[in-house]
C-alpha cells in the first residue's frame, strides 16, 4: 500500500510536469472533438498523430494519445445526447435514452450525468489500473514462451468472439492480420519474407499505413457515400444542475456501470464500446427505473456513460502489465511504444516507472480536465457540431496524408495507405471487421517469436502448450469461448446485444 | 417433381449470403497466393522453425477458414453485394489497364518518372481517373487519387503545391462543394497545416517546389 502510494506520488511528480500536463490537455481536447464529431474515430486519429508523436519523450507522447481515447469517450456522448447521432460507437446506446432526456427538455441533465458519470468511474477505474499493474506484472514475469503464445492466441480469439458480425470471418481478418504482420525480415535466419524486392518493405508493412488507410480514409469514403443525415440542432442544453431526484436514480446505475465497465475493459477484445452495450441492457433489466425506459430514463445515461469510459481506462491494463493489445486502439498504443523504442510487456513497469505511473497519474488529471472542458464549455463543442463534413473531410485526408509521410519521410507509405484503403472500403462492403485485424497484425510477430522459442525449449514437442498450467489455462478459455458461440442462442443473445 | 426442384433451386438461391461467399473466396484467394509465395521459405523442422514455417501453418489456417465462411455462407443468406452496372464494371477494367500502362510507360515521359516511386504514382493517378467516370466509384477513385497527388507531388512540387492539389480535388467527392468554398477552405487548411506541421513539429519537407 504504501509502495503504491510512494510510486503514485512518482507518478504524479512525472504526469504534472509542464509538457505532460499540456499534452494531457492536448490529448483530452482532440479526443473531445474527435468525440463529439461524428464520422472520426479515436482509431483513426491516434493513428494520424502517431507519427507526430515521433519527435516526443515516450511518456508524453502515451500520455497524449491516451488522453484521445478516453477524451473521445466523454465527447461522443455530447452528439449522442443532442442530435441523437452516436458520436463514437461507444455511445450508441446513450442516444437511446439521452436523446429522449433531450427532448423531454433534460438535455443539460444528460450531459451532466454522463459527463460526472464517466469522471467518477474513470477515477475508480484508474486506481485499479494502478492496483492491479504491479499485481499482474509479477505473474506475467513468471510466463514462459508457450504460456504467452498461449495467451495471445487467447486474445486473438476473445477479440474475435466479441466482434461484431460473423466470428468465423473475423478469425480470417485476424488471421490475415497476422500474415500481414509477418511480412518483412524474418528475425532469426534475416531471411526476406513477402517483400518482393522492394526494400521499404524489409522492416515489414507499416503499421501507420495499415491503420490510416483501414481506419482514416476508408471510413471518409463510407461516410461520403452515404447521404449526410445530420439533423440541425434543435434542442437547447438547458440547466446542467440534476435534480435530487435525478441523482438519487442515477448514483447506482454509475456503480453498477464502474463495475461491469472495469471488468469488460480487462477482458481481450473487450473496451469500450462493448461496455456501454452491456451496461445498458443490464440497466434496462435491474435498474428501478426500467419502466421508464425508452421515454428518457436517465439510467440508461447513466449507466452506459460510466461503463464506457471505465473500460477505456482498464483496457490499458493487460497493455501495461502483459504487453498485450486488448482492442484496436490499444493495438496503436503498442505501435506507439515501438516506434519510441519500447518492448511492451511485463518488464515495462520495473523499466519504464515513469511512464507506467505517469500515464496513471496523468488519466486521473486528465478525468478531471475533461469534466471542466465538456460540462462548462459545452457551448464550443455545440459550435463545432456545426461545421459541414464536406470542410471536415478534407482536413483529416491531408492531415492523413502528411502524418504517413512524415513516419519515415517516404513516399512509398503514401501509397501503401492508398492500398490500404481501397482494402478497408472492400472489407466494409463484404461486411468484414478491420478491427481484429490490426490486432493480429500487432500480436502476429510476437507470436511467432514466442511459439519458435517455446517449440525450440520443448524440444519440437507441441504438447508443451498442454502441460504448462497457465498455457493449458488459456487454451482451455479460449476452446471454451469458441464452443460457446456455436450454440446458436448465445450467438443470437450477442447479436442482440451488439446491434440494438 | 421437376417444380419441387425448381422452388427449391429457387429458396437456395435467396438463401446465399453473397456478402460473406465473396469474403470466403477473397480468404481463399488471399492464403493461395500467401501460400504460393512463402514456397521459396525454408520451412526447419518444428524444433527449429525456418522463416516458412509459421506463415505456411497461417496460410492452411485462412484456407481453412475461407472454406468454413464459403460453406457457411451457402445457408446465411439472403444478403446480397451491390450490384455492379455495365458502367461500373467497364471503369473497373479500364483502370486497372489504365493504371498499369501508365505506370509502365511513365519512365519514357522524363527522368522524374524513372525516380522512386512517381511511376507507380503516377500509375495509380491514372487509374483512379478512369474509375471515377463511373458514379459507383467516384467517391473511392477521387479520394485516392488525391493521395496519390499528394504522394508524386510532395518532394517535388512542395508542401504547398502539394497540399493545394490534394485538397482541391478531394473536394470533388461532394458535391455539395462551390469553387468559394473550396478556395477559402484550401487557404484554411494551407494556414492551418503550416502552422501545425511547419512551424510547429518542423517535420522534414520541401515547401516550395525545388527545379
Amino acid at each position: 500500500m504504501e509502495l503504491l502510494l510512494s510510486n503514485l506520488a512518482h507518478g504524479f511528480g512525472v504526469a504534472l510536469s509542464l509538457q505532460n500536463i499540456s499534452f494531457a490537455l492536448l490529448g483530452a481536447l482532440i479526443g473531445t472533438a474527435i468525440g463529439v464529431l461524428p464520422g472520426i474515430g479515436p482509431v483513426a486519429t491516434i493513428s494520424l498523430l502517431l507519427p507526430i508523436t515521433f519527435g516526443l519523450p515516450a511518456t508524453t507522447a502515451i500520455i497524449m494519445l491516451a488522453g484521445i481515447y478516453y477524451g473521445a469517450q466523454y465527447g461522443g456522448s455530447t452528439t449522442a445526447i443532442l442530435l441523437n447521432l452516436p458520436g463514437e460507437v461507444s455511445s450508441v446506446v446513450t442516444t437511446l435514452e439521452g436523446y429522449k432526456m433531450a427532448r423531454n427538455g433534460r438535455a443539460g441533465a444528460a450531459l451532466a450525468t454522463a459527463a460526472l458519470g464517466s469522471f467518477f468511474a474513470g477515477s475508480i477505474a484508474t486506481i485499479l489500473v494502478a492496483a492491479s499493474g504491479p499485481l499482474l506484472t509479477q505473474i506475467a514475469l513468471s510466463f514462459g514462451p508457450a504460456d504467452y503464445f498461449s495467451l495471445m492466441l487467447l486474445g486473438l480469439i476473445i477479440a474475435c468472439v466479441l466482434a461484431q458480425g460473423s466470428i468465423l470471418k473475423a478469425i480470417g481478418m485476424v488471421v490475415f492480420g497476422v500474415a500481414l504482420g509477418l511480412v518483412g525480415t524474418d528475425v532469426q535466419t534475416g531471411q526476406q519474407r513477402f517483400t518482393f524486392g522492394i526494400p521499404e518493405l524489409s522492416d515489414g508493412i507499416g503499421f501507420v499505413p495499415i491503420a490510416m488507410g483501414m481506419f482514416g480514409i476508408a471510413e471518409i469514403i463510407l461516410n461520403l457515400e452515404r447521404p449526410e443525415s445530420r439533423s440541425v440542432l434543435k434542442t437547447t442544453v438547458g440547466s446542467l444542475w440534476l435534480t435530487k431526484e435525478e441523482f438519487k436514480r442515477a448514483t447506482p446505475s454509475v456503480l453498477r456501470g464502474t463495475v461491469l465497465g472495469s471488468a469488460l475493459g480487462i477482458l481481450p477484445g473487450g473496451g469500450a464500446s462493448l461496455a456501454a452495450f452491456g451496461s445498458y441492457m443490464m440497466e434496462r433489466k435491474m435498474s428501478k427505473g426500467r419502466d421508464m425506459f425508452g421515454q428518457g430514463a436517465i439510467e440508461g445515461v447513466a449507466g452506459p456513460e460510466a461503463a464506457n469510459n471505465a473500460a477505456a481506462q482498464t483496457s490499458f491494463i493487460p497493455l501495461l502489465t502483459l504487453g498485450i493489445p486488448s482492442n484496436a486502439v490499444m493495438a496503436l498504443m503498442v505501435g506507439a511504444l515501438i516506434i519510441q523504442g519500447i518492448q511492451p510487456g511485463p518488464r515495462m513497469v520495473e523499466a519504464q516507472p515513469d511512464l507506467f505511473w505517469g500515464l496513471i497519474a496523468s488519466m486521473w488529471i486528465g478525468n478531471a480536465m475533461l469534466l471542466v472542458i465538456n460540462l462548462p464549455m459545452i457551448g464550443m463543442w455545440v459550435k463545432l457540431l456545426q461545421v459541414p463534413y464536406k470542410y471536415l473531410y478534407p482536413s483529416i485526408l491531408v492531415f492523413c496524408c502528411i502524418g504517413v509521410y512524415s513516419l519515415n519521410n517516404n513516399v512509398f507509405d503514401v501509397y501503401m495507405t492508398i492500398l490500404f484503403t481501397v482494402f478497408g472500403y472492400l472489407c466494409a462492403k463484404l461486411k468484414m471487421e478491420p478491427a481484429p485485424l490490426l490486432i493480429g497484425f500487432v500480436l502476429g510477430p510476437m507470436m511467432e517469436e514466442h511459439l519458435r522459442r517455446a517449440m525450440l525449449l520443448s524440444r519440437g514437442d507441441a504438447l508443451v502448450f498442454l502441460q504448462r498450467p497457465i498455457s493449458a489455462t488459456m487454451l482451455g478459455i479460449a476452446a471454451f469461448a469458441l464452443a460457446l458461440m456455436l450454440l446458436p442462442n448465445v450467438r443470437k443473445g450477442k447479436d442482440k446485444a451488439l446491434t440494438e | 417433381v421437376e417444380f419441387r426442384r425448381v422452388q427449391e433451386g429457387g429458396s437456395m438461391q435467396i438463401k446465399i449470403n453473397m456478402k460473406d461467399l465473396v469474403s470466403g473466396l477473397f480468404l481463399i484467394l488471399l492464403a493461395v497466393i500467401g501460400w504460393y509465395l512463402n514456397q521459396d521459405h525454408n520451412l526447419g523442422t518444428a524444433r527449429r522453425m525456418g522463416p516458412g514455417y509459421m506463415p505456411l501453418m497461417v496460410f492452411w489456417i485462412q484456407m481453412g477458414l475461407g472454406i468454413l465462411v464459403t460453406l457457411a455462407a451457402l445457408f446465411s443468406g439472403p444478403d446480397p453485394t451491390e450490384r455492379w452496372t455495365g458502367i461500373d464494371i467497364g471503369a473497373f477494367v479500364g483502370a486497372i489497364a489504365v493504371g498499369w500502362i501508365v505506370w509502365r510507360i511513365a519512365p519514357m515521359f522524363g527522368a522524374f518518372f524513372a525516380q522512386t516511386y512517381n511511376a507507380v504514382g503516377l500509375g495509380i493517378i491514372a487509374g483512379f481517373l478512369v474509375m471515377a467516370i463511373s458514379p459507383g466509384w467516384r467517391v473511392l477513385a477521387v479520394i485516392c487519387a488525391a493521395v496519390a497527388l499528394f504522394g508524386i507531388l510532395l518532394e517535388k512540387g512542395g508542401f504547398f503545391v502539394a497540399l493545394t492539389a490534394t485538397i482541391v480535388i478531394s473536394a470533388f467527392a461532394d458535391r455539395g462543394h462551390r469553387p468559394l468554398g473550396v478556395l477559402l477552405m484550401t487557404l484554411f487548411l494551407l494556414a492551418m497545416c503550416w502552422w501545425v506541421f511547419i512551424n510547429q513539429l518542423d517535420i522534414r519537407v520541401n515547401i516550395w517546389p525545388t527545379s
